[in-house]
């Protein structure tokens, strides 16, 4: 078995310089707008030197960098970069599984004939996606997913990495527990209560005995990643994704009409991605943010497949209502759809279409003429009003 | 008040009037059930305020007068009592005493004075029509099934009910399958609007009705009354319209393939078994005198039968969910089911050969 984990290099940022390349080689910071409550969602490798990272409040990162580029988030852009560059993934075998929008897991089993060794088909890969795009990614192969996910951590940035058969115990006592994929903070301060603080300690300890110390699933988890075997962390059964947007206001909101825009204005980019996978779901959530921090999220799964976006608006309008106190402020919303599937279902015929099966048509159609002509726009005309600003959606 | 039952008769009314009080809602004066003993007789009213339901025992009273009690203990201390004769009595204001004559048993529920009861929905008895039970069971029997779950087609979550000339019609869908039924009357049917009746009242119905005599039924705006052998049920209708049905009927199907009904129904219940279970598709070759059914090949395996049917038409294959299929067949009556259709893509019509009262439809699937 030979698996790659592909890891795109600070893909927000790099896609930027690629864009603008007078940028290149300077410390671009991507996310919210510079004096606003967003957070940093991609930084280059440059920003990194002086300690940004992602996720870090923005006015953090620029105290930090106070020479940083700051620039918004333009996540179409990434998507449509991201799709391109999959599409060069699946060239290189038919079984393939994208984790996130810069990440893939491959795998590569039997293709020697085609392209060599695993590591000059790593090469060709990446020489691949630099000469297209300019990009950089990271590689990491080993016999299975799990192992091959931390050597794409490796050598970042631009790395290739290959644990070889047998070399998967050496490496992960290398790498220590911290640098262990799936071990969380808690689990982490777990593990140093109870003394067992490298991996090679841990497998001393008889599954049982770790199963009763962190509990069922986290015990058997351990157990095998110590020893560098997967868990299952992308096994193909895996089918199911979620797809979501959400966005965190620059002032808290508790104005129904501004609310129920931006949440209309979600819900199409949430379905423009499911009709672009072909998906489909019959689950959809609403995530709030209080100005407290305190999340939730909403959930309600349908007997049938949710069409349009329109449908999954009204939906999650309805949920959203249902569980939030009118007029109440809140610091972000987001929508989503779980469970999504892309195998197709047989279409069951209709006798009375819905309402939403039309609009579904004409959201599909939409798509169709601006895959052929990019330059074309088409949108919903109430999403044209002047949008309120939203950073790091 | 005070009065002497059975405890089994009392037992099996209370049971009903537990199933209508919703057990989801908060504790309140619904979950109460209502008791009014008078001239010898028992009233028992119980609703969760879109069902009501009301019935009249025999009993002793000693002491006339009503009261409410908190319907989930009272049956459950009612099932647990002795066989033989129970007395109930409101001593003072506030407690209900439940003592069987025998037995040293003493159990006082806290009551609600029956003025706080709600008022039950009523209409007067001159709009009431008579319809013979059995009939109407049948009727609800033949459609209740295609009745549709999904909560954002409310509309859909009921069965239809009108009147069309001297018959009455019901009829049910989920928007993929229809079944219909329609009934002569043997006294005039005043006029109605069409209704949706949800499906718990109709389930009622089927389970307490005795299916002898007739069944009163009378329309509002926004309930329909049913009285039968000495119960009275009405439930508050499902506001929405009911989807053009009719427009969906085909009025005429080229081919017609007529199979015997226990055949198919076994035919049906084998292949299933290996029929992928999320889209229940179920797969129907066609050709001269002879019906395949058949699954898709999975992973499991694959399952085939065939079947000999008067059929004259084109080799087709007809891709369908089994469960539109077997949910007819089950209720249908006679010894042959006729399945006609026109195209393999279009709607189709199962109906008994013996039967023009009622029939389904039900749209296919994909092929592929």
């Amino acid at each position: 078995m030979t698996y790659f984990h592909v890891d795109l290099d600070a893909f927000f940022a790099s896609v930027e310089q690629q864009d603008h390349p007078d940028l290149r080689g300077k410390p671009v910071i991507v996310g919210a707008k510079p004096g606003t409550r967003g957070v940093v969602s991609a930084c280059s490798y440059e920003a990194r030197v002086y300690g940004v990272r992602s996720a870090m409040p923005i006015a953090e990162a620029v105290r930090r960098c106070p020479e940083g580029i700051f620039l918004p988030v333009r996540m179409k852009r990434y998507r449509e970069v991201s799709r391109q560059i999959m599409e060069i993934f699946s060239s290189f075998t038919p079984s393939w599984i994208p984790i996130s929008i810069d990440e893939a897991t491959l795998d590569m089993t039997g293709t020697d004939t085609l392209f060599g060794s695993p590591e000059a088909a790593a090469t060709t890969l990446k020489k691949r996606v630099k000469d297209t795009f300019g990009l950089t990614l990271s590689i990491g192969i080993a016999e299975n997913r799990y192992v091959a996910k931390l050597a794409s951590e490796y050598r970042k940035p631009d790395g290739l990495y290959r644990v070889l058969p047998g070399e998967e115990v050496p490496f992960i006592d290398t790498l220590g527990l911290k640098k262990l994929w799936g071990i969380g903070v808690k689990t982490l301060n777990r593990l140093t209560e109870l003394g067992w603080n490298t991996p090679a300690k841990i497998r001393d300890i008889p599954l049982r005995v770790i199963q009763v110390r962190l509990g069922k699933a986290t015990g058997e988890f351990l157990y095998r990643i110590v020893r560098g075997i997967d868990p299952g962390i992308y096994t193909t059964e895996v089918k199911s994704h979620s797809l979501s947007q959400e966005t965190t206001f620059p002032i808290d909101v508790g104005d129904p009409k501004i609310l129920k825009q931006t949440l209309l204005d979600l819900s199409h980019q949430v379905m423009v991605r499911l009709h672009q996978e072909s998906g489909r779901s019959r689950t959809v959530a609403i995530k709030v943010r209080y100005p407290n921090f305190k999340t939730r999220t909403f959930r309600r799964t349908l007997p049938h497949s949710i069409l349009s976006a329109e449908e999954l608006f009204h939906l999650g309008w309805e949920l959203f209502q249902h569980n939030h106190p009118l007029g109440s402020e809140i610091r972000l919303i987001g929508i989503g759809l779980e469970q999504v599937e892309t195998q197709e279902e047989p279409l069951q015929g209709e006798l009375f279409p819905r309402e939403y099966e039309k609009q579904r048509s004409v959201e599909k159609a939409i798509l169709e003429l601006q895959k052929k002509h990019p330059s074309l726009c088409l949108k919903k005309a109430s999403l044209l009003f002047p949008r309120i600003n939203s950073p790091g959606s | 008040m005070k009065f002497t039952c059975e405890k089994n008769a009392l037992l099996k009314e209370i049971a009903i009037a537990q199933e209508i009080i919703s057990s989801k809602s908060t504790i309140s004066i619904l979950s109460n059930v209502l008791l009014e003993a008078n001239e010898g007789t028992l009233t028992i009213r119980a609703t969760d305020m879109k069902v009501a339901f009301e019935t009249k025992i025999p009993v002793e009273v000693s002491v006339p007068g009503s009261t409410t009690v908190f319907c989930d203990k009272f049956l459950g201390i009612l099932r647990t009592m002795p066989e033989g004769d129970i007395e109930f009595e409101e001593k003072e204001q506030g407690t209900f005493l439940i003592k069987p004559v025998f037995k040293k048993i003493d159990f006082r529920l806290k009551t609600i004075s029956s003025d706080k009861y709600p008022e039950l929905p009523s209409i007067a008895e001159n709009f009431y029509f008579s319809f013979p039970q059995k009939q109407f069971k049948e009727m609800i029997t033949q459609t209740i099934f295609s009745v549709s779950e999904d909560e954002t087609r409310y509309y859909m979550n009921g069965v239809c009910m009108e009147k069309n000339e001297d018959q009455l019609v019901m009829v049910a869908t989920d928007g993929r399958r229809l079944s219909y039924i329609s009934k002569p009357s043997s006294e005039p049917i005043p006029d109605f609007h069409q209704v949706i009746i949800p499906p718990k009242a109709l389930n009622l119905i089927q389970r307490l009705a005795s299916g002898e005599g007739s069944i009163s039924i009378a329309v509002s705006d926004k309930n329909v009354f049913l009285m039968f052998d000495n119960q009275k049920l009405s439930t508050a209708l499902i506001e929405g319209q009911f989807p053009n049905y009719q427009r969906v009927i085909p009025a005429e199907q080229k081919y017609k393939l007529k199979v015997g009904i226990p055949e198919l129904l076994e035919a049906i219940k084998r292949v299933s078994l290996l029929v992928e279970q999320k889209s229940k598709r179920i797969y129907l070759e066609l050709s001269e005198g002879r019906l395949v059914l058949s699954s898709e090949e999975s992973e499991l395996g694959v399952a085939k039968e065939e079947l000999i049917c008067d059929y004259e038409g084109p080799e087709n294959v007809i891709a369908l969910n089994y469960v539109y299929l077997l949910e007819p067949l089950r209720v249908m009556e006679g010894s042959s089911v006729l399945i006609e259709y026109t195209e393999p893509n279009r709607a189709l019509t199962i109906r008994p050969v013996e039967s023009t009262e009622y029939f389904h439809i039900v749209m296919p699937m994909q092929l592929d």
